[in-house]
């Protein structure tokens, strides 16, 4: 598929795809609270119905990474049991099918995060590849020694160790935006360190920490008026909030499917058409040529430049899916129920003795990061797992957060669309459970 | 084997008598309690003690006399101390000779069903740092003569 082509809204149900729920579901961007039943929902998700020690499993580790609804589970097994190929190949019929519906997935990503076209859509194997693909392609061509890149203290290692690699190789400097105690991003502690200097604002859009925000349409306004490029980290902000690029103005947006209810393996990097374009290639191989022979190799045009090899068929396929079935709740009925179970957990965790919240920025999306007075993470955690309640512990890939804490770790509780008051509910009494038990 | 393994066969018959697998747990929570009123000092809380690979912190200390290994261990997280004290006290007393003997089998007959199939990789490689501490104190007398 190339060229721009139109864009329309997705359709759940298409590709002989079931539509997400049934079909009573209401239509994306509804945002009357009442459609969204999450008590339904739940049975959308065949993980959430089993015991864990005998105890109703309560997931909380969706930061990680979420469940997947069994629309994303058939439509990846559909793809394997009716019509697997590799793709862009199209020789036979089963390839022209896999093509087809690898394409499409493309397309109803692109129409997700209202990208001007398609083709604006790089299928990686992850965030973390996607960050890679901009530094080593975009970064080792247009970085020179002195040029800075600002990031915020609160950035996954997916954002800081791919710019440190620059900062080793070409001589790059990295300018880091403090939060406040209460895990805020503040714009006046940004605004100082833009520069002539600044080449790229490479931030986070939502702390997978904290949870907190970063005001990132004001951030790209400033960064814009600079004429410096921002590369977003969508991972956890998303899955959330969703996101339009085209409304946001940002360059690179860099998100996963795993934790947006798709399959793991699958990631996109979504780079403005123009930017895409003057980068070089990131690795070499096949279906990333337009032609190879010894006297020289020309390459394709954004995306399949990006793309060597045989990419992730069924994953993308998988991920197509998972926006559907997103788009079908619609990104605002989740965010609404999200933010509701948010305020009520944080309502019930603060009337827990000894325990501290880090990251209280008043736009949060729902992640809970925790400790308790007089105990270690790992044990809470370890008896919270006793309890059937699944959460994260430790440094969540953001060891300089925790420096800035002054802490070694935290215990995580992280929502998803499923989460309900009764997860909330199970949470705390294993808290204090735990407390009891390492009192 | 014919290993003087007194401590260790202890916690065996403990833990196999508890048939309620919290119970079992905090059997490992109270054993970490208990450790903590033995003084570990914070001298030895360094990294060449640290053994690398754990969620938390874990320090192994060996004091061999007489050619044989008696260890001490720390951790910040309680039940990990309390799982690296039954690994220290099970297994100290013992020749380097001795601690290479050592197998999986002793993990699994302690029967921690109540710990994860993770924490159970954590005493395998708790066991392997003995054994290679054992294997070092050796050499480095070894060395010294």
């Amino acid at each position: 598929m190339s060229g721009v082509s139109k864009l329309v809204q997705p359709v759940a149900g298409d590709n002989s795809q079931p539509a997400a729920g049934d079909n009573s579901m209401p239509a994306a961007g509804d945002n009357s609270m009442a459609a969204f039943d999450v008590e339904r929902v739940r049975h959308d998700f065949p993980i959430l119905s089993q015991e864990i020690y005998g105890k109703p499993l309560v997931f909380l580790d969706s930061g990680a990474s979420a469940q997947k609804p069994r629309v994303v589970i058939d439509s990846i097994r559909e793809c394997y049991e009716t019509y697997y190929a590799n793709v862009h190949r199209g020789a036979h019929y089963l390839s022209q099918r896999s093509t087809d519906a690898f394409e499409e997935a493309r397309v109803t990503i692109a129409n997700f995060i209202n990208a001007k076209t398609e083709n604006e859509v790089i299928f990686t194997s992850s965030v973390t590849e996607s960050i890679n693909l901009v530094a080593a392609t975009w970064g080792r061509k247009f970085l020179n020694a002195g040029d800075e890149v600002i990031v915020t203290e609160m950035e996954h290692h997916a954002n800081i160790v791919p710019w440190q690699m620059l900062e080793a190789e070409k001589g790059i400097v990295l300018k880091v935006v403090p939060i406040t105690d209460s895990g805020e991003f503040l714009v006046e502690n940004f605004e100082p360190l833009l520069s002539e200097r600044t080449k790229l604002v490479a931030i986070t859009e939502c702390s997978n920490v904290l949870g907190t925000m970063v005001p990132v349409k004001k951030v790209i306004e400033m960064a814009h008026d600079h004429g410096v490029p921002v590369l977003l980290d969508g991972a956890q902000g998303i899955v959330h909030h969703g996101v339009d690029v085209q409304e946001l103005d940002c360059d690179f947006y860099a998100f996963t499917g795993h934790k947006l209810y798709g399959p793991s393996g699958i990631g996109v990097l979504y780079g403005k058409w123009d930017i895409l374009n003057t980068m070089p290639p990131y690795q070499g191989g096949g279906d990333m040529i337009e032609r190879v022979s010894f006297a020289g190799t020309t390459f394709k045009e954004p995306p399949h430049r990006f793309e060597a090899g045989t990419p992730p068929i069924a994953q993308a396929i998988g991920l197509g899916a998972a926006v559907r079935y997103v788009s079908s709740l619609g990104i605002d009925n989740i965010s609404a129920h999200e933010q509701g179970i948010l305020a009520y957990a944080t309502e019930q965790m603060k009337n827990i003795e000894g325990l501290r919240l880090y990251g209280e920025a008043p736009e949060k999306a729902a992640i809970m990061s925790f400790t308790v007075d007089g105990t270690h993470p790992f044990d809470v955690a370890a008896i919270l797992d006793r309890a059937g309640v699944a959460v994260r512990v430790g440094q969540h890939c953001a060891e300089p957060l925790m420096d800035r804490l002054g802490i070694e770790g935290t215990v995580r509780a992280s929502f998803g669309l499923y989460n309900n008051r009764a997860d909330v509910d199970a949470l705390v009494q294993a808290i204090e459970k735990a407390r009891g038990m390492l009192k | 084997m014919s290993l003087n393994l007194e401590k260790y066969n202890d916690f065996v018959e403990s833990l196999e008598i508890i048939d309620d697998e919290d119970m079992r747990f905090e059997y490992i929570i109270d054993m970490g309690k208990r450790a903590r009123a033995v003084e570990f000092p914070a001298s030895w809380k360094v990294d060449k003690n640290l053994m690398h690979g754990c969620m938390s912190r874990v320090w192994i200390v060996d004091e061999p006399r007489d050619g044989r290994h008696y260890f001490r261990g720390d951790s910040d997280a309680i039940i990990v101390k309390g799982l690296v004290t039954m690994m220290t006290e099970s297994f100290s007393g013992l020749t380097g000779e001795e601690l290479s003997e050592l197998t999986v089998e002793q993990i699994s007959k302690l029967n921690l069903g109540a710990l994860t199939t993770q924490r159970q990789v954590g005493m395998l490689a708790m066991l392997e740092h003995l054994k290679k501490l054992g294997r070092q104190s050796v050499d480095a007398l070894a060395g010294a003569e």
